[in-house]
């Protein structure tokens, strides 16, 4: 028993089904309009009658180009693929060959969508491979630095400076801005609620630790990430895109050595240094409020002077010191662990500054316990 | 009488190309016709990038005129050079892939911005497309994942995309070994001659001119000019300048300038 059902599918296509047998007669110009108006259609249809014989007549197509073929090979291959067979008929020898070539191709393979379970241990298994990664690229990098240390003539001081030049003087005028807007905020912002127990003069107090202590780090820190700990994943990065370390290491030249370690000594050089200059413009920006509420300059050093000592200002290196370790180090393992592709330096940039900035928190909590449970 | 004559698909007129108003290459002059391939050719350092990066609008001319279609490129009327480029496609030296992209995305990126086609078709027209230059099966794969040769003929998939009569490409062999060379040679005649495709392509590979280009424009680094346009064999044969002739049979530049002073001799004598 054979069944026939008749169709007009728009200008450009003629369904015809007969039992087994479906003909589709497809006529015009099949550049990529022609397409786009016949595509839906005959796909529809065909992707619901796909099984038989297809016999797709082409003989009145007037025109032919790489999106026609893209169609008839989408057919050949969507029939192919319900189990049925395809045959074109109608074409020039040269478009019908191009069209073969086109349909030889394998159906496409969907990805399956991965299980929450399955996205989990993926996830799980690249966590713990990028924190094996970290703690090795943390023992080579000791690994060469206390030598070099040691042998402080095998360090490359040249680019030592150099990043140091980068690093610290560039960065001193937004260090010393910045510092001095935050501490003419927090004066700003405190002195209205000290004023209600008669302590305007003590904001300076408030100034003075806030920044020592906590705010001229961290805030010098977050700065050394943005500008310097993107800089080093961005130079190395392309370094490695580039195939420049691949280079120093078949030189024999430890890229450690070579890249690691002189922007690391600038970077652990240069933000106590920024710190300590940050400190300064913080104390500073505090004042004009003060000034403000009638209080002298000798008022507010003195406040300063009999709140702050020099174990604070200690913290405060100290806490600088170790943010630039990680800041440093975590740029520079971001930037030899780039991947290929023109995308990848971007990648690194992101997530030398990301890690950096989400480290130095973390230390600055860790570290602000320590002290405590210490007791300074 | 002979009105019906069709124009040719790109003109130039008294072209010279270089950099802010300083010609390095002038007097190109050529019409190519639709379905030719045409090569320009000239030894290291005589402009044919330049020239290319003219003939696809990145460059203004420094004088003398380029017509598509029968439209002038103006690089000063942006929405013309807009329509003007949907009817070109180009394929640079390395390829130029988006390396964050597969090549089926590579290839429907152009059929998203310039078609109305439904997703479902635009992949199928990419593979289809990625399967006529032999990757059919490879639209899945990142640039960085596949070969030098392989990057060059998905760059070609996505120069014809849009499946645009005109086809630029530069040094497509370059850097490939001869086999994939060749092969690449043979997929670009098969283009041409299914689908008519016109392409211009900057090379100095002389097996390539001689297997594929009708015609060959020849660029002279020491002159500055174009010196010579003609069917490649023609042109070795017959060519008045020996150094086109040495040039397209290979000889090294001390053949080029014994010959060259030789033909100086000849015409101081007659």
């Amino acid at each position: 028993m054979s069944s026939s059902a008749t169709a007009e599918l728009g200008a450009f296509a003629t369904f015809q089904r007969s039992g087994a047998n479906t003909a589709l007669r497809l006529s015009g110009r099949l550049d990529s309009g022609g397409v786009v108006q016949a595509w839906p259609t005959v796909l529809e249809a065909i992707g619901a009658a796909a099984k038989g014989t297809l016999r797709v007549d082409a003989t009145e197509v007037t025109f032919c180009d790489g999106s026609g073929i893209g169609l008839f090979a989408a057919l050949i291959v969507a029939w192919r693929t319900a189990g049925g067979t395809a045959e074109v008929s109608g074409l020039a020898a040269d478009i019908l060959r191009l069209v073969d070539v086109a349909a030889a191709v394998k159906p496409l393979q969907e990805p399956a969508p991965t299980g929450f379970i399955v996205s989990s241990g993926i996830a799980t298994i690249a966590m713990v491979k990028t924190i094996r990664d970290l703690v090795t690229f943390i023992g080579s990098v000791i690994l060469v630095f206390v030598p070099a240390l040691l042998r402080p003539w095998s360090i490359r001081w040249g680019d030592a400076l150099q990043a140091f030049l980068k690093v610290g003087v560039l960065a001193l005028p937004v260090v010393c801005l910045l510092c001095f807007l935050i501490g003419g905020i927090i004066a700003f912002q405190t002195i209205g609620p000290m004023a209600q127990y008669g302590a305007k003069l003590q904001v300076a107090q408030v100034v003075a630790v806030a920044i020592v202590r906590e705010l001229g780090p961290l805030i010098t820190a977050i700065i050394l990430a943005g500008r310097s700990g993107s800089a080093f994943a961005a130079e190395i990065g392309t370094m490695r895109v580039t195939q420049e370390i691949d280079a120093l290491s078949t030189f024999g030249l430890e890229p450690v050595r070579f890249l690691v370690v002189p922007r690391m000594i600038a970077a652990m050089v240069a933000t106590p240094l920024l710190t300590a200059f940050g400190n300064l413009m913080g104390l500073a920006g505090g004042y004009p409020v003060l000034l403000a509420n009638g209080f002298t300059l000798a008022q507010y050093t003195g406040q300063i002077q009999s709140i702050l000592t020099p174990i604070d200002l200690l913290q405060g290196l100290v806490k600088a010191f170790v943010f630039a370790v990680l800041v440093g180090a975590t740029g520079c393992y971001c930037g030899l662990r780039t991947k290929e592709g023109p995308g990848a330096v971007g990648d690194s940039t992101t997530r030398a500054v990301v890690a950096g900035i989400v480290l130095i928190v973390a230390a600055d909590a860790i570290l602000g316990s320590f002290f405590h449970v210490i007791g300074i | 009488m002979n009105a019906a004559i069709e124009p040719p698909i790109i003109r130039l007129v008294d072209v010279a190309v270089g950099f802010t108003g300083t010609a390095i290459m002038s007097g190109i002059s050529i019409d190519v016709a639709r379905g030719e391939i045409v090569a320009i050719c000239g030894g290291s350092g005589s402009g044919k990038t330049t020239t290319l990066r003219t003939l696809i609008g990145l460059l203004p001319t420094v004088s003398g005129r380029i017509e598509l279609e029968g439209r002038s490129l103006d690089l000063d009327d942006a929405a013309s050079l807009q329509g003007l480029r949907r009817r070109y496609g180009v394929m640079y030296q390395l390829g130029a892939l988006f390396g964050a992209m597969s090549l089926i995305e590579n290839v429907c990126l152009p059929l998203e911005e310039f078609t109305d086609l439904p997703r479902t078709a635009m992949i199928a027209i990419a593979r289809a497309k990625l399967a006529l230059v032999g990757l059919g099966d490879d639209g899945h794969k990142l640039p960085s994942e596949i070969s030098g040769g392989m990057q060059k003929r998905a760059a070609i998939a996505r120069a014809m995309a849009l499946d645009p009569p005109l086809v630029f490409l530069d040094e497509p062999s370059a850097g490939l070994d001869p086999v994939t060379s060749a092969d690449l040679d043979q997929l670009l005649l098969t283009l041409n001659r299914s689908l008519g495709t016109t392409f211009v392509l900057v090379t100095h590979e002389l097996r390539s001119i001689f297997t594929i280009a009708n015609r060959v424009v020849m660029l002279d680094a020491r002159s500055h000019r174009m010196v010579a346009v003609g069917a490649p064999t023609e042109l070795r044969e017959g060519c008045a300048d020996p150094w086109v002739r040495g040039f397209l049979k290979a000889e090294n530049s001390t053949q080029l300038a014994t010959e060259a002073i030789s033909a100086e001799k000849t015409r101081a004598t007659s």
